[in-house]
């Protein structure tokens, strides 16, 4: 663990996390400096800042061949964290978007930087090469999302929310810091690169492992809100503001799976025959009950809620199938479902500050009222159904074809007929979306240029997605190939 | 020399008690003691691995951890003072607002 | 080796028999004779006023929560000082960044009003 010589190449690796902190420090200033009827300008501010440092990023930070450990082995620079970096950085930005015209939101700067901050967490969540930079990262991660939650001070469901989501995040996070000091405590280094090889000559009985790794587990399925560390998904994004709530169901979601990914395939190798079973099964559950529990839902949010857990289930296959497609599999669905579920939430959003509800009724005659935005939530919610040509068709291929590839053939079988269970409740409020009639219809919808710009994004990325997959599948590919 | 055993004996006691006290109890307060207790379990046993292997990563650990439990309480009882102003309990039964 | 620890249990075996001996000693040898005023509450001499168990203003909160964040966090001084020399410049530059995040929260706090009395 020597301090290891100082270099440019050490600064051009966390190029991103230097640039997400600067923003950050740049938000809360200018908190304070402008007046208030200034203040929704942060919006704008931090969502060109992440554009830019996307930007910038992509042009100085693409990592080399071959990755290499920056800052003492505490960090790892390779593909896969890169494109995990990039998939943040959107989906903050995205959601920055959103935030600008959310009411509780726009016009508090601690909310942009707390998102900001939480970015920061997830970057480094991405490339964490050490038990103690992971679980930094996890919590720098969690901690600015539990104020996020519960941010609506006033209000009993979003304090409620916040609190729910630090119980269950605090509790998940010891039982997975127990597993990480066991970890420690049989190979004597805390880096995660070092310790499969260490754990292997060691003679530890494949129980203890088995035990430890479903401590650290833990930690990671509330993450992805895998069953059964899911109940505290529907309330959490019941109570929190609309666009956290997206944030929380693709952002956070997708920095547990980055996490997973490189934890099961680096710590674990030797005893894969344990843990895909185990992997596969969580993976059924999650699904069933993610799409059942959604049927009988009547408030759009909570039902968003239970089709992300049961996202979650899908992008699992990919992981239990542990094979270079696999993987690729995961982060390709992971970058699908994050434009289509943000534009999914940015409808509810809209649908919510207008009308102030966000139950299924709400809906009816949203064709009639805004006609664009009826469109963006029958792409999106088509998206999350599977339904071509849209990104989460290729996604679902995908992961389908890699549980097959990896003779896990009743995983696959499993998830198509749960695809079809949850197009019946996706077919459902679009019904109500384009058929129900409603007093209001006259009444067009205000939507505000943050939103349209947002939403014509995230379209725009599910169709592409869906269409010229071809880059986005070779980016998915490289990313992969850095865990094997 | 106190045995590494009897460490990690008094460290997953200390964390069952802490899984106990999340589960059992009801006051919000009470259960972010036994929060506490199941952080400080692991880093009791993060210490004990460090002084064994003479290796100081284990104890560069407690004190991140240490932080991040500073950090996760301050929030936390924010929480519950919002919470208080609202409800005027904070016991975790009543926080059911949210259902379905 | 545990019988290192002996002087400890010999020194908690005496602590104890010697508190339990002073009670015993003291109720059998002294006067008992109690008055309403002996049985209250000592307040440095003063009558007692007010519940025993009155609450605290929750603006102390505010600031307890500030100053265990930025209590915790000098924690990150003492490992940095005691290998100072050996970081050079690299670990000041470090550490200025460090402080210097430290300084915008401490500052936003500030400005925000979290220490304000009123």
């Amino acid at each position: 663990m020597a301090a290891g010589p100082f270099n440019a190449t050490m600064i051009l690796a966390i190029l991103p996390q230097i640039g997400l902190l600067a923003l950050g420090v740049l938000v809360s200033i200018l908190d304070l400096l402008w007046k208030e009827n200034q203040k929704r300008n942060l919006g704008w501010l931090t969502a060109s800042g992440l554009a830019l440092i996307m930007v910038l990023a992509g042009v100085f930070t693409a990592p080399a061949a071959q990755p290499v450990l920056v800052f003492g082995g505490m960090l790892r620079h390779d593909w896969l964290s890169f494109v995990f970096q990039m998939i943040f950085l959107f989906g903050a930005a995205l959601t920055a978007l959103f935030a600008m015209d959310s009411e509780p939101l726009s016009r508090k700067g601690e909310a942009y930087m707390l998102l900001v901050a939480a970015t920061l967490g997830m970057t480094l969540m991405a490339s964490a090469a050490d038990l103690i930079m992971l679980f930094l990262a996890i919590e720098m991660t969690s901690i600015p999302l539990y104020i996020l939650a519960g941010f609506i001070v006033g209000d009993n469901k979003s304090t409620e929310s916040g609190f729910k989501y630090l119980l269950f995040g605090a509790t998940t996070s010891a039982v997975m810091l127990y597993g990480f000091s066991l970890l420690y405590g049989f190979a004597g280094t805390t880096q995660i690169y070092q310790l499969a090889g260490i754990l292997q000559q060691g003679q530890f009985s494949t129980f203890t492992l088995i035990a430890v790794l479903m401590l650290v587990l833990v930690g990671f399925s509330f993450k992805v809100s895998a069953v059964p560390f899911h109940f505290w998904a529907p309330d959490v994004y019941e109570g929190s503001p609309t666009p956290i709530a997206g944030f929380l169901s693709t952002a956070s979601k997708a920095a547990g799976f980055a996490v997973l990914m490189r934890f099961l395939l680096v710590v674990f190798p030797m005893t894969e025959h344990y843990w895909i079973p185990l992997l596969a099964v969580i993976s059924t559950a999650t699904m069933i009950v993610g799409n059942t529990l959604a049927l009988a839902q009547k408030n759009v949010k909570r039902l968003l809620a239970y089709s992300s857990i049961a996202q979650a289930g899908y992008m699992l296959i990919g992981v239990a199938s542990v094979s270079p497609l696999g993987i690729t599999a995961s982060v390709f669905y992971l970058t699908a479902y994050l434009v289509t579920n943000l534009a999914a939430f940015g409808v509810v959003t809209i649908v919510g500050r207008s009308t102030g509800s966000d139950e299924l009724s709400a809906y009816a005659g949203l064709s009639r009222r805004a006609p664009g935005l009826a469109m963006v939530f029958l792409v999106a919610l088509l998206s999350l159904g599977g339904i071509p040509p849209f990104g989460g068709f290729v996604g679902k291929i995908l992961v389908f074809a890699a549980a097959i590839n990896s003779n896990l053939i009743w995983l696959a079988v499993l998830g198509i007929l749960n695809s079809i269970i949850a197009l019946y409740y996706y077919l459902m409020v679009l019904k109500v979306v384009y058929l129900y009639r409603s007093e209001d219809e006259n009444r067009p919808l205000a939507i505000p240029r943050s939103w349209a710009i947002a939403m014509g994004l995230c379209v725009v990325g599910i169709l592409l997605l869906g269409t010229v997959f071809g880059p986005w599948y070779q980016w998915s590919v490289t990313a992969a190939s850095s865990l094997f | 020399m106190v045995p590494l055993s009897y460490y990690l004996m008094l460290s997953a006691v200390m964390f069952f008690l802490g899984v106990l006290g999340v589960m059992l109890r009801r006051n919000a307060i009470i259960i972010f003691m036994s929060l506490e207790l199941m952080f400080n379990a692991a880093n009791l046993a993060f210490v004990a691995f460090a002084l064994y292997y003479h290796s100081l990563s284990g104890q560069i650990f407690v004190f991140f951890v240490m932080t991040v439990a500073a950090a996760e309480v301050a929030v936390g009882l924010a929480l519950i003072v919002a919470i208080f102003r609202t409800k005027h309990s904070i016991n975790v039964d009543q926080l059911s607002s949210l259902k379905g | 080796m545990l019988l290192e620890y002996l002087p400890i249990l010999i020194l908690m075996i005496l602590a104890l028999v010697l508190s339990i001996l002073v009670i015993v000693l003291g109720t059998i040898f002294g006067p008992h004779r109690p008055t309403p005023r002996k049985g209250l509450p000592y307040e440095s001499g003063m009558t007692p006023f007010g519940p025993g168990t009155r609450r605290v203003s929750v603006r102390y909160y505010l600031v307890a929560v500030l100053f265990i964040l930025f209590d915790v966090e000098v924690v990150f001084f003492l490992p940095w000082a005691v290998v100072f020399r050996k970081l050079g410049v690299f670990g000041l530059i470090e550490m200025l960044v460090f402080i210097g995040i430290l300084l915008v929260g401490y500052v936003y706090a500030w400005k925000k009003g979290a220490l304000e009395w009123e």
